[in-house]
């Protein structure tokens, strides 16, 4: 080891940042992991720790190459690994139990390396528990992507002061990013988005009364229509109507949405595994495909007695080509060594169905319900404007034909709200059964 | 020449012969030729690497031997039993010879230790929990404990290929046909996975047939090395690797090893010279 | 070109597909004659379990009622020599052709500086995603009103319906260029507009191709369900017509078959125009062309 010229803690700050561990990590925590750090030189060639030995440092380098090689009997995948700046090593004291190097390192050429004490680290992140509890999750993700070494990501340490059960740790997660997105730009620029949009509008209709703005309805009387328990034109939040109109809008795009995704989403895994089906039945189903599905009102309007039925079946109509042709692409995109590694590991037919065809469209699927819940909205407002009773588009266009314009904006908004509700259900439950999908894109992002 | 292979297995299941095979594919005007007359031996429990340029027709080779694709004429045999000819032209895929794909093909959505136990589960010879104690217990053999649970996309490619490699053998098959398994790897984790495939031959004697296009690796793994000419696909030259079994990385630096690849390297070069030039005019 | 043909002909997959088609035009045709729910006895089990289940017959489509394709092809043919069938053509794809315009217009800018500009972004994506739930058609009364005249106020949903699906493509497509062509551009010694020049407005095109061909679709449905809503437009106003109205109209006249006459022709007029943006993508994209 060469000797100490102290470089100052400021220094390494930068060096800091671009390790894993600390990307995300505040100015206040770098400094005090910083003040810890003691710089050290090696000459090219030296060892800096062998396997075995105890295990009290963690290491970042500054400036140089090391190498770094797993002892035998570790059950990493690549046991050597080459690092440059920000590359963190020697950080078997965080594992649970660990108190010896699993590896050997060695410095490639004359290299200069920070040392931190591992107790006085994870005191340090102790201080501040959420914020030095993410730096212990990025220290696992580390070791089981770049160490590769998934087995050791149960048993990293936890910090004493952070909570223990998963979902509890998933929660300080999120209230530790909530706190970096409020140090970010972004929820005041949204802030001022939002500022100038209503404050356009207010200015526009209601202050200076530009022309054709004049006619419209203004945000103060939106508002005051919306929250008042006496609205003047019988639609507010204390009305149970507007609530009867609101459950009417979603009973009709639910019962649409169920009957196109039972119907479609069979129909498209069919398409897709059988060609022979697809060859005699694709054909139609284009046929029919370019004619929009709002050109179908009358006819709708025509062949079913009921007006309800009417509505749900254009909603429905609209939802199932959607969803029948996302699957269908799903089916298609599954790579075809799947299926034949399946029949070599004897699959039957109906097997490789249940447990390739079925799994491997499913991104695609739940893309196709988030289409077509949207779509299903798309033309419920339009059957229920132009015949229906009740429903979000029936009091838009009946508050028009009775020059209620408040009650029109009331409705669109309700009907944004209701909207996204639904799809931000189905993106729900598609994360739900699709866990793999959801790890490794989380993978991906980081 | 059956048992004086060096380091083959004395086993009796797993021999493949391929005998005249021809593969064309028929386009708009004139039949492409895939594999032209092809004939060769793989004895049981050898290791036999195919080598040529990327596109020459070895995967169609391969999956003939496999059930993907029919044959034109010829007749491919294993211990005795017709897989393919002319009159039966595809053979029946089957677990006692799976395929190892060039991109991997575990499932993104099963688990490791599901895709281990996805071949006997299916075919119903284990029950759920048997298979699972064996899957486990090989993985383990395999250096793969602790990933159970992870998903394929969570594990380094060089791990994906073993728990790959660790599905196959779950099926106890006569041969294993793999197809460029290590492409997508680079030099140095391949250089590991070379002795982790070996160590898992040594404990598991199956037949090898593996495609690659490259030399070095062909040497160091194989007892045959067979050099095919590009479109049509068919053994320019057999060479047998008289480098004793087990091999480790010390081989690499030896001398018969360099006189190997210097013996080989021009019939290969000119090879990917002729596809290289072929794959120009394509394009 | 008779090789193609030949081929065509020769084809099992073509011969199979038109089976189906024939069959579903028998089928439609039959259906339509019989003029009944369904074939009494065959269904009356059936019937019977919907009943038991709380349906009421109301709640099933009469097929009866649909007008016959052999009833509609005579309809067609007498509409083709009909002025106002072909004005209504001329309207529809003129409100469309605007909208559509506008949107790309508005659009694209909007979309490319959302995507470059972090600032942009913060102040103008909230809002944009928050209006984005309002469907379309949901505007139509609050355009009527605001629009001085009827054909501004359609041609103004009809933008709305390609705005959101251009501006979401086209910052999806920004944002997904690989960061080493910027790396390459600069090390080559480019400026910040070569950069947006040459790298992320021909970076952003195949999106936009995309996003523009999807925005069609949805400006032929907005069209066609505003020309209905807004009941096709009064005579006063200027506006009027359409193939949506057309539909409405003979709804109202009761001429089932011209329904379906007009059906057809929102058909392939979205068809065409959509097969006309892709024509042009590949056109404007030849990098992407599969050779």
């Amino acid at each position: 080891m060469l000797n100490a010229q102290t470089a100052a803690p400021g220094d390494v700050i930068p060096v800091l940042r671009e390790s894993i561990p600390f990307v995300d990590a505040s100015g206040a925590l770098l400094q005090r992991v910083a003040a810890l750090g003691r710089p050290r030189r090696y000459a090219a060639g030296e060892r800096i720790y062998n396997a075995g030995d105890e295990a009290d440092d963690i290491y970042v380098v500054v400036s140089g190459r090391v190498e770094h090689v797993f002892g035998p009997g570790i059950s990493a995948q690549e046991s050597l690994k080459r690092m440059g700046r920000g590359g963190v090593f020697g950080w078997a004291g965080l594992v649970l139990g660990q108190t010896r190097r699993f590896a050997s390192a060695t410095a490639l050429e004359p290299s200069e390396i920070l040392c931190i004490g591992t107790e006085d680290l994870v005191r340090a992140l102790e201080v501040e528990p959420l914020e030095g509890g993410a730096v212990m999750d990025r220290f696992a993700t580390m070791i089981q992507r770049e160490f590769t070494m998934p087995a050791l990501l149960a048993k990293v340490r936890r910090l004493s002061g952070t909570p223990l059960t998963e979902e509890m740790s998933t929660l300080s997660l999120t209230l530790y990013r909530m706190s970096l997105w409020l140090k970010s730009p972004r929820p005041y620029l949204m802030l001022i988005g939002f500022a100038l949009f209503l404050g356009l509008w207010y200015l526009f209709v209601e202050v200076w009364k530009l022309p054709r703005f004049r006619e419209m309805p203004g945000i103060t009387t939106v508002v005051k229509e919306w929250l008042s328990p006496a609205p003047t034109y019988g639609l507010s939040v204390f009305t149970e109507e507007y609530y009867q109109h609101i459950a009417v809008s979603i009973w009709r795009v639910a019962q649409a949405f169920l009957l196109a995704t039972l119907l479609g989403v069979p129909f498209g895994l069919f398409l897709g595994w059988s060609r022979r089906f697809k060859e005699y039945v694709f054909p139609v189903f284009e046929l029919l495909r370019p004619i929009p599905v709002l050109a179908w009102v009358p006819l709708a309007i025509v062949m079913f007695i009921a007006t309800e039925s009417a509505v749900v079946f254009l909603a429905f109509l609209a939802s199932f080509f959607a969803t029948a042709l996302n699957t269908m692409l799903g089916v298609e995109s599954i790579d075809e060594s799947y299926v034949r590694a399946a029949n070599c590991l004897g699959a039957s037919r109906w097997q490789v169905f249940r447990h390739v065809i079925v799994p491997g469209a499913l991104p695609f699927v739940f893309t196709g319900l988030q289409i077509s819940i949207g779509v299903s909205w798309f033309s419920l407002v339009a059957a229920e404007m132009v015949s229906g009773q009740y429903g979000l588009g029936y009091v838009i266009n009946t508050s028009f034909m009775m020059v209620r314009y408040p009650t029109i904006v009331i409705g669109m908004v309700t009907l944004g709200v209701v909207g996204y509700a639904t799809s931000a259900m189905v993106r729900i439950a598609g994360d739900y059964m699709m866990e793999w999908r959801v790890r490794e894109l989380a993978l991906a992002e980081r | 020449m059956d048992m004086h292979q060096p380091g083959a297995a004395a086993l009796t299941r797993g021999r493949i012969l391929i005998e005249d095979v021809v593969k064309t594919y028929p386009t708009e005007g004139a039949a492409v030729m895939a594999v032209d007359h092809c004939s060769l031996e793989i004895e049981a429990g050898e290791i036999c690497m195919i080598v040529g340029p990327s596109g020459c027709g070895k995967t169609t080779l391969l999956n003939a031997i496999a059930g993907f694709h029919a044959i034109t004429s010829g007749r491919i045999v294993m211990d005795g039993e017709t897989l393919c000819s002319a009159e039966k032209p595809k053979a029946e895929p089957g677990p006692d010879r799976i395929v190892v794909f060039q991109n991997g093909a575990l499932f993104p959505w099963k688990n490791n230790l599901e895709n281990v136990i996805f071949g006997p589960v299916m075919q119903g010879k284990l029950a759920r929990k048997q298979a699972i104690d064996k899957g486990r217990a090989m993985m383990a053999d395999a250096g793969l404990a602790g990933v159970e649970r992870n998903y394929p996309g969570e594990v380094s490619s060089g791990m994906r290929r073993r728990v790959e490699i660790v599905r196959a053998l779950m099926n106890d098959p006569k041969a294993l046909l793999l197809d460029e398994p290590y492409r997508a790897l680079d030099s140095l984790t391949k250089s590991v996975m070379h002795e982790a495939l070996l160590e898992i031959y040594y404990k598991n004697k199956v037949t090898i047939f593996f495609i690659t296009h490259d030399l070095e690796e062909a040497i160091f793994l194989g007892h045959k090395v067979a050099i095919m000419t590009t479109r049509p696909c068919r053994p320019k030259k057999v060479l047998t690797v008289d480098i004793a079994h087990p091999r480790d990385y010390s081989v690499l630096t030896t001398k018969r090893f360099r006189e190997l690849i210097e013996e080989t390297s021009e019939a290969v070069h000119e090879e990917a010279l002729k596809a290289f030039q072929a794959g120009e005019r394509e394009g | 070109m008779r090789k193609p043909l030949r081929s065509l002909l020769s084809s099992p997959v073509f011969w199979r597909g038109a089976v189906s088609i024939v069959a579903f035009v028998i089928l439609w045709e039959l259906g339509a004659r019989s003029k009944q729910w369904m074939a009494p006895e065959l269904f009356v089990p059936l019937k019977e379990m919907l009943g038991a289940m709380g349906f009421k017959k109301d709640y099933l489509p009469w097929i009866g009622v649909v007008p016959a394709p052999s009833t509609v092809l005579i309809a067609w043919i007498a509409v083709l020599g009909q002025g106002g069938y072909w004005q209504s053509w001329y309207m529809s794809l003129f409100r469309v052709m605007s909208g559509f315009v506008a949107a790309m217009l508005i659009g694209i800018p909007f979309g490319l500086l959302l995507a470059v500009s972090r600032t942009a972004q913060g102040i103008g994506f909230p809002v944009f995603e928050v209006l984005r739930p309002i469907p379309p058609l949901a505007w139509v009364p609050a355009s009527i009103i605001f629009w001085p005249t009827q054909e501004l106020a359609i041609s103004f949903v009809t933008f709305l319906g390609a705005f959101y699906t251009i501006v979401i493509n086209v910052l999806g497509g920004a944002r997904s260029i690989d960061l080493h062509y910027f790396q390459a551009a600069q090390s080559m010694g480019s400026s910040q507009w070569d950069i947006f020049r040459r790298v992320i407005l021909p970076g952003t095109l195949p999106s936009i191709v995309v996003g523009s061909a999807v925005g069609m679709g949805i400006t032929w449905e907005v069209v066609v369900a505003a020309e209905m809503i807004s009941g096709g437009g009064s005579q006063q106003s200027g506006a009027g017509g359409g193939l949506g109205f057309f539909i409405w109209s003979s709804y109202v006249g009761g001429s089932y078959e011209q329904i379906v006459v007009g059906m057809i022709s929102i058909g392939i007029a979205g068809f065409a125009s959509s097969e006309l943006l892709r024509w042009l993508g590949r056109y404007v994209t030849p990098w992407l062309r599969v050779r």
